[in-house]
């Protein structure tokens, strides 16, 4: 049997794929912000002095990293439903998305922190800085510089792993993708153009992270290397 | 359950191609059944309540129960060829099994692949809300969403109806789509009669009936094309069945509800 391959059938249907494509990045950029401020705040609670706010920190991380992504968002759709509380599939979606790639990021954050000599703490004392100084010039803007590399990736994962919310009936590319599919009988096609879609919106959210390092990291500009 | 319909569609179609070059038996189906005195019936007993298995691991359902009477008033021996619903047609065409009772809605793309005979069933499509809610015609829906199983006739259907300013929520399948309704996420859904009346079954707290009617199709036996004489023989049996209410008694007892009013005696 010879494959034959009929693309404009599906390609007309491009609005909808834009569509898809929209709604797809708006879950990414929402979790990505929400989740990296969720992360870092983690992260930091997991150092705390307070046993209790360390354990709990803990707790969310391992959680959350020991539960596949589409249980964690049915989770919170039924869940919250059945508690009687009525969000919309999107506001559920980023809420999940949130919820997870927030973890992700408090360990890659953690090992940031790390990473950070002992010495160049114990100098910004020396120096007299507050404690709010040193945490946030000499701990957490060197220790975002160490890990960007890993975060960014992370929340490309983030993106494409947001497939999963065509689940709870966010229209996002893939359910876009199988309405397609199943509409006109051309699966493969369909799912060549989607997979090339997310290509593109891997590539157009790495560049962004890639701008958005050189603005952050002036330093690292100048020399071409990490602190 | 439609767009499972459109998959064993195209499956059976390319099975089609692949035996369409092997031997053709010449012996009448009929005269091959009564001689081994076994009718062999594809079902799948995946899909309750049409087909499921029971507490002690044994087929049962309405299509089941329609087969078990089929065998009985032929006096034949019953084996079930278990399959899934993009199986139900390959079996016949391959001669795995010798006819189809697995929900089978009537469509021109199956007519082109196998033969149909008269309707034992329907399977009937609405618009299922919230007992309590006040829903009489399309209007009403205007501010409340829709959960429907994506890609089947009921989207299809209510996505095309613009002017009515829906408001869909799709969901991968009916499972999905049920639960949904039972945790309250959406109060009306655009599924089957069977599937709506089952919601208030899994929460008696969110009993779901059906408000504005969709779409019905009908389910038939499919059987192997030019077999006239079987095809003949299956269309007496409906014919008796519908008119002694026993067709409907099976379906109600599963369904809940009644077949439409002209199969009723």
């Amino acid at each position: 049997m010879s494959l034959q391959l009929d693309f404009p059938a599906v390609l007309e249907r491009w609005p909808s794929f834009l569509a898809g494509a929209v709604l797809t990045l708006e879950l990414a950029a929402f979790s990505t912000v929400c989740g990296a401020v969720l992360g870092t705040l983690a992260a930091v609670g997991r150092g705390a002095h307070s046993a209790l706010i360390a354990a709990a920190c803990k707790i969310y991380v391992e959680a959350i990293r020991n539960t596949p992504l589409l249980v964690q968002i049915f989770l919170v759709y039924f869940g919250l439903a059945s508690l009687g509380l009525k969000f919309s599939a999107f506001t559920v979606a980023v809420a999940a998305l949130t919820i997870n790639v927030g973890a992700y990021t408090a360990e890659i954050m953690r090992a940031g922190f790390e990473a950070i000599p002992r010495g160049q703490i114990e100098a910004a004392e020396g120096l007299a800085l507050s404690r709010l100084q040193i945490y946030w010039h000499i701990i957490l803007l060197p220790a975002i510089e160490k890990v960007y590399p890993a975060l960014t990736s992370q929340f490309v994962l983030l993106m494409l792993a947001s497939s999963v919310c065509s689940q709870i009936s966010a229209e996002e590319l893939t359910a876009v993708a199988n309405y397609i599919q199943s509409d006109t009988y051309r699966a493969f096609e369909t799912y060549i153009i989607v997979a090339v879609l997310y290509i593109i919106l891997s590539l157009v959210m790495r560049a962004g992270f890639w701008g958005l390092g050189l603005v952050l990291f002036p330093r690292r500009r100048r020399l071409g290397t990490p602190l | 359950m439609t767009k499972r319909t459109f998959l064993g569609a195209a499956v059976s179609a390319c099975c089609l191609m692949l035996i369409a070059a092997g031997p053709a038996s010449a012996a009448d189906l009929l005269d091959e059944i009564m001689q081994a005195k076994k009718i062999r019936i594809s079902t799948d007993v995946a899909i309750p309540p049409s087909g499921m298995m029971d507490a002690s691991m044994k087929p049962t359902g309405s299509d089941v129960e329609v087969a078990q009477l089929l065998a009985k008033d032929w006096g034949f021996e019953l084996e079930f060829i278990q399959t899934t619903g993009a199986t139900r047609i390959p079996n016949v065409l391959t001669g795995k099994a010798d006819i189809i009772i697995s929900t089978l809605s009537v469509t021109p793309e199956r007519a082109k692949v196998i033969d149909f005979t008269k309707r034992y069933a329907t399977l009937q499509s609405d618009v299922g809300c919230l007992k309590s809610l006040n829903v009489k015609d399309w209007p009403d829906l205007k501010d409340k969403t829709i959960g429907v199983s994506r890609g089947t006739t009921q989207d299809t259907t209510l996505s095309n109806m613009k002017d009515k300013e829906l408001k869909i929520a799709r969901y991968d399948d009916d499972a999905t789509e049920v639960t949904a309704a039972v945790s309250g996420q959406v109060d009306c859904v655009g599924t089957s009669a069977t599937i709506i009346n089952q919601i208030g079954v899994k929460n008696p707290a969110r009993i779901f009936e059906s408000k504005i009617p969709l779409a019905t199709f009908d389910l038939a036996i499919g059987l192997k094309k030019g077999e006239q004489r079987l095809m003949d023989k299956l269309n007496a049996w409906i014919t008796e069945n519908v008119k002694n209410g026993k067709l409907n008694a099976i379906y109600k007892k599963f369904h809940g509800v009644d077949l439409p009013p002209d199969m009723r005696s």
